[in-house]
């Protein structure tokens, strides 16, 4: 009897008690886990990773062509960026992105909403966008190079093409899970239809709403790469396949890194902005 | 102060149906008075909500009229306000912005008057030293009060209460009761109160309307105000005479569950 006391206590907490093994205190199922360890343990494996590649690329089994060393990828990049090289061509897909983005925001939004709030604009347009959503974007590319030529408005469409129709139905989610009580307690309080969109639907559906663009902007970063492969004389994903032309993989993967490092900040900073526009919910 | 004669609130000829199943049967027939406080006490899912969100509004009866002053009821206005377990207030505003938002679309009324009303209810339901406060940092409790001030600052004559008590922990409850009451000998409303508590009912009511399993069907109609007068306090529970009817009220509702329509 005593004895199955003491077991459901153990389940009860899953703070185990002091004297344990630390493996099995960090690994109580859904333990929580001091901020401290936590950023000790995140760095820990991003050390680990590289170290890993370090001790592959000068064991000498793979040539520097195959897999150069991370000392050498990160000198490849700092040397490029202080060649120029980088910024610049970062600053281009950057502007790529925003402005498809932008577009892609500005459209998904309202038809979001719209799709959500009336039965006939969904049953309109729903079957169109998830049709269009399943369409692989690299096989587009001949038809948008076609209709819009090798120029800046390939991208632009490559890249809108990829997160609007993906938005459109992340929109109409946020929208639907807008409380039932909020828009009737507005209704009883003398609200309009539209003066339920603007003020109860979108103030409550932004945070998510935010968040959903957080990850779509993520996307972007993915179907760059295939914009700027093809047609392009310009942008990060043109300096990663000119380089990997005259096969210096180094510097392919030095741009690599920059997306990665680039998208890691805007990540970070976005998070950061949705933390203190938001602050009201924590 | 009440006038209770005087039919304000009235269902007459009522029916309700979803999906052609009846949700009051045969027809429903009832009348409120003026500055009532009504609980509708029966098992969950009986119909008893489905009437009150009649009056708000918020259905629309298959057959028959719900009358407010004379008037045929149809689409939700501020005259009828309603006040949900859940998701009362919005997290985005602070107290004073949720108690400011129901006069929102009320153009009638100044700026300065909105202000001193804001000020006037938020106060009167307690919560002035939290009037910069977002829901998310305050009570369950408070989220309840501040969604009653809101309606009564919109100028709602009619209050719509849907179990608005249900989600709080007993202590909190209990005091809100207190307060509603508070609040209900200070600024007359009629209010519509929906519960399956048989305590609250008692505690609350001027008079407790009891309910059948659905198709809704009035079982019992008791004045309490008469037994208890206006003046509820948390002393009043310990008294004898609550304890009365509390259990002749519970005896009804066992009795109805049991009833055949």
């Amino acid at each position: 009897m005593s004895d199955l006391n003491t077991r459901r206590s153990d389940v009860a907490s899953p703070v185990s008690p002091r004297g344990e093994p630390l493996l099995a205190r960090l690994f109580a199922f859904r333990a929580p886990l001091r901020q401290r360890s936590r950023v000790a343990i995140s760095i820990g494996s991003c050390f680990f990773v590289l170290a890993a590649w370090q001790a592959a690329a000068s064991s000498g089994l793979m040539g520097p062509i195959f897999l150069p060393s991370p000392i050498v990828v990160f000198s490849t990049l700092w040397r490029m960026t202080l060649a120029g090289q980088i910024l610049g061509n970062a600053a281009i897909s950057l502007w790529r992105i925003l402005a498809a983005f932008a577009l892609s925001a500005v459209m998904a939004i309202p038809i979001g909403m719209l799709m959500a709030s009336y039965k006939p604009v969904n049953a309109a347009l729903e079957p169109i966008i998830d049709f269009v959503r399943y369409l692989p974007t690299p096989a587009l590319v001949p038809l948008s190079i076609i209709w819009f030529g090798v120029g800046e408005e390939t991208k632009i469409f490559l890249l809108w093409l990829g997160t609007f129709f993906q938005l459109v139905l992340l929109v109409v989610d946020d929208m639907n899970r807008v409380p039932q009580e909020y828009v009737e307690t507005a209704t009883t309080l003398g609200a309009s239809q539209r003066a339920i969109l603007t003020d109860i639907a979108w103030p409550a559906m932004l945070p998510s709403l935010v968040d959903n663009l957080r990850i779509t902007l993520g996307w972007c970063w993915t179907y760059l790469i295939i914009a700027e492969i093809v047609a392009a004389d310009s942008g990060l994903g043109f300096v990663i396949w000119t380089a990997r032309r005259y096969m210096q993989t180094d510097q392919v993967m030095a741009g690599v890194m920059a997306i990665g490092l680039i998208g890691l900040a805007s990540d970070q900073a976005l998070r950061f902005l949705h933390r203190k526009l938001f602050s009201y919910l924590h | 102060m009440n006038d209770m004669t005087r039919r304000y609130l009235s269902f007459e000829g009522v029916t309700k149906s979803f999906n052609d199943l009846p949700v009051v049967a045969p027809t429903f027939d009832l009348e409120i008075g003026r500055g009532e406080f009504v609980v509708f006490l029966g098992p969950s899912g009986c119909g008893k909500t489905t009437l009150m969100r009649m009056v708000g509004g918020l259905e629309t009866p298959t057959g028959g009229t719900i009358r407010l002053d004379g008037v045929p009821l149809g689409k939700p206005d501020k005259w009828r306000g309603m006040v949900f377990q859940s998701y009362s207030s919005f997290p985005w505003l602070t107290v004073e912005g949720n108690i400011a938002f129901g006069m929102l679309y009320r153009s009638e009324l100044g700026k300065a008057e909105k202000l001193e009303r804001t000020q006037h209810y938020m106060q009167l339901v307690g919560l002035s030293d939290f009037a910069k406060a977002y829901p998310s940092r305050i009570s369950g409790g408070m989220r309840q009060r501040v969604a009653i001030a809101r309606t009564l600052a919109a100028g709602s004559e009619v209050l719509l209460m849907d179990e608005p008590f249900g989600a709080l922990d007993a202590q909190r409850r209990e005091q809100l009761q207190v307060e509603m009451r508070r609040i209900q000998n200070a600024d007359a409303k009629t209010i519509v109160f929906v519960t399956h508590d048989v305590e609250e009912a008692v505690f609350l009511a001027d008079r407790v309307i009891v309910f059948s399993p659905r198709p809704a069907r009035v079982t019992a109609d008791i004045d309490i105000g008469a037994k208890l007068g206006p003046e509820r306090t948390l002393a009043l529970r310990d008294s004898a005479e609550f304890f009365k009817i509390k259990t002749d009220l519970l005896h009804l509702v066992r009795a109805s569950m049991n009833a055949e329509v």
